[in-house]
């Protein structure tokens, strides 16, 4: 279990993370999401220990990270897979962590197993690929087979393949008990290994439930006169929010119910159809206004 | 008290640990073998050098001067090059993490405190075989070269040169500390290597120094002091100039650890 109680990060005049309370529960995947500079990289860096918070606390497991006796034991963390010395190999990099927290040495073949390295663990760790890095990277997470697990974007440069793979690997370290936290940018991806979802947006939470909330039903709606309908259905109780051209899509009102408004109120209806939102546009929806980044429109 | 006992066991294997780690990531990389073993070859270099070059100025001296000739002056003028090498050694132990990165994956594994004592005990166990071997190999060397040519020299058990034999590495150690240190705060190789070859070879300004400069420099600078005090005929009382660079080390090691320990990695 990881709690987050006020965490707040401030860098010079950003404000990387702003009043963050959370829990990340064991049994789980949870899904870490936000924009770019949304401050999920700062957040796991805070609860390693490596920045300081200027205020509030995080602990794992009940304890603060620097005051685990053997860290690698308790929290595996991915943060920089590229962070390993280019001249140094897979193997040397991860006999030196294991060594650190005295953990034996067989350990080091089966994480190299574990993500498929074996063939690979004799050469320097710069001649890697991306992918072959991130396996690197989740090796030395599980080094410790620790019960909280870290990952800040671990699928980025992965193939399909290693998409797939991760995916497994996470469900499983999950169903064994473990508290999973794993960043991405990839919504469709979080649909499919997530149970749990945090979003963040400059450095604040935006939302945090169950993965099936962030998902709901609602009625996708083509009128010539989507302005004045999308007023009428706000009235009427239900949200809107503008789909392509002429496009509404609602939400918390049925299909006939909202067929049976444009009849009464006369408006003409060129498309009715009901619509599951995805993770996608909710993810959109929830950080439209906390996009740092955003290409201009 | 067998909770305690506990405790002091888990605590020295988690120093164990964290040294054994450091000793994995020295030998792992090109750069600090490569380093250790070049200070070694350099020493027995210049000395061959500085050995023959007082040959040729001793064959050619006036009686007078050779009066006054010591053969400990041109055995030991290499260390002026080999301390950057040695300094060098201590600064990569800290920087080549920060070229890697691999300094957040160090810190998460081991914590900050244990990090930096475990990388001042790896400074310790490189830097003083390397300093052992690059002195003693200095000595005997240009000792070497001068005897072949009839140029007086030191026996090792010499009272003039066992202090630079025994005392030698441990000033070369204290120096490899001193680049660590630096490494830790300048956060980079190079920076770290071009802090400490500036702070070690300021003192070759000192003659073109102003009085009371030349003295800063030439007499009390950390190394300077430390190597003048090892001399036959020290100009500062022997226990003061090693107690400079001593309490220097010690000081800027504090430093460094106190700001290690309050920034991000
Ligand atoms: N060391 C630092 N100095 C100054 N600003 C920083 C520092 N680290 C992070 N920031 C800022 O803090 C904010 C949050 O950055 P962070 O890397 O945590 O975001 P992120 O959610 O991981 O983004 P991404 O999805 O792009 O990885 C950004 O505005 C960033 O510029
Ligand atoms: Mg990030």
């Amino acid at each position: 279990m990881i709690q987050l109680s006020g965490l707040t990060k401030r860098h010079g005049d950003v404000l990387a993370v702003d009043d963050l309370t959370f829990t990340v529960r064991p049994g789980a995947v949870t899904g870490f999401l936000g924009p770019n500079g949304a401050g999920k990289t700062t957040t796991m860096r805070m609860v390693l220990g490596l920045d300081r918070p200027t205020s509030g606390t995080v602990t794992v497991n009940g304890r603060a990270y620097r005051d685990l006796p053997q860290p690698l034991r308790q929290v595996g963390a991915l943060l920089e897979a590229q962070a390993v010395h280019p001249r140094r190999s897979a193997r040397n990099h991860l006999r030196y962590l294991a060594q650190s927290n005295s953990l034996p040495e067989r350990r080091v073949a089966e994480v190299l197993d574990l993500v498929g390295l074996t063939d690979a663990a004799g050469r320097g760790a710069g001649t890697f690929s991306l992918g072959m890095s991130q396996r690197l990277g989740i090796a030395a997470a599980l080094l410790g087979d620790p019960p909280v697990l870290l990952l800040d974007e671990p699928v980025n440069g992965l193939d399909p393949e290693g998409v797939r793979w991760i995916r497994t690997l996470l469900r499983g370290l999950a169903a064994e008990g473990r508290t999973v936290l794993v960043s991405s940018h990839l919504m469709s991806e979080m649909a499919l290994t997530a149970d749990r979802l945090v979003v963040i947006g400059k450095g604040r939470l935006i939302a945090e439930s169950d993965l099936d909330a962030f998902t709901e039903s609602g009625v996708l709606v083509r009128t010539p006169d989507h302005v004045a309908f999308g007023r009428r259905l706000e009235l009427a109780g239900a949200r809107t929010r503008p789909g392509n051209e002429g496009e509404l899509l609602v939400t918390g009102m049925s299909a006939p119910d909202v067929g049976r408004l444009a009849a009464a109120e006369g408006v003409t209806l060129f498309e009715l159809a009901p619509r599951r939102t995805t993770l996608e546009e909710a993810f959109m929806e929830l950080t439209q206004d906390s996009v740092e980044f955003g290409a201009a429109r | 008290m067998k909770a305690a006992d506990a405790m002091r066991a888990t605590g020295t294997m988690k120093a164990a640990g964290a040294l054994r780690a450091e000793w994995t990531k020295f030998a792992s990389i090109r750069a600090t073998v490569v380093l250790s073993g070049a200070a070694v070859a350099v020493s027995g270099l210049l000395a061959w050098l500085f050995g023959s070059a007082a040959t040729r100025d001793y064959t050619e001296a006036t009686a007078a001067e050779r009066l006054r000739f010591d053969p400990m002056d041109p055995a030991m003028r290499g260390v002026f090059i080999v301390q950057l090498l040695v300094a060098g050694l201590g600064a990569l132990i800290a920087s080549s993490e920060y070229g890697s990165g691999t300094i957040a994956a160090s810190v998460a594994a081991v914590g900050r405190r244990r990090l930096v004592a475990a990388k001042a005990g790896m400074t310790v166990l490189s830097a003083l075989p390397v300093s052992v071997a690059a002195i003693w190999l200095m000595f005997g060397v240009s000792m070497a070269t001068m005897a072949s040519h009839g140029v007086p020299t030191l026996g090792a058990g010499d009272p003039a040169a066992l202090i630079t034999l025994l005392v030698g590495p441990l000033v070369l150690t204290s120096l490899a500390l001193v680049g660590l240190s630096l490494g830790l705060l300048a956060r980079g190789t190079a920076a770290a290597v071009n802090i400490s070859t500036a702070l070690l070879l300021l003192p070759v300004f000192a003659t073109v120094s102003p009085g009371w400069l030349r003295n800063v420099i030439g007499v009390y600078w950390p190394n300077t002091a430390a190597f003048r005090a090892l001399s036959a005929d020290p100009d500062l009382p022997r226990l003061l100039g090693l107690g400079i660079l001593a309490g220097f080390t010690a000081v800027l090691l504090g430093v460094a650890f106190a700001r290690f320990e309050s920034r991000d990695v």
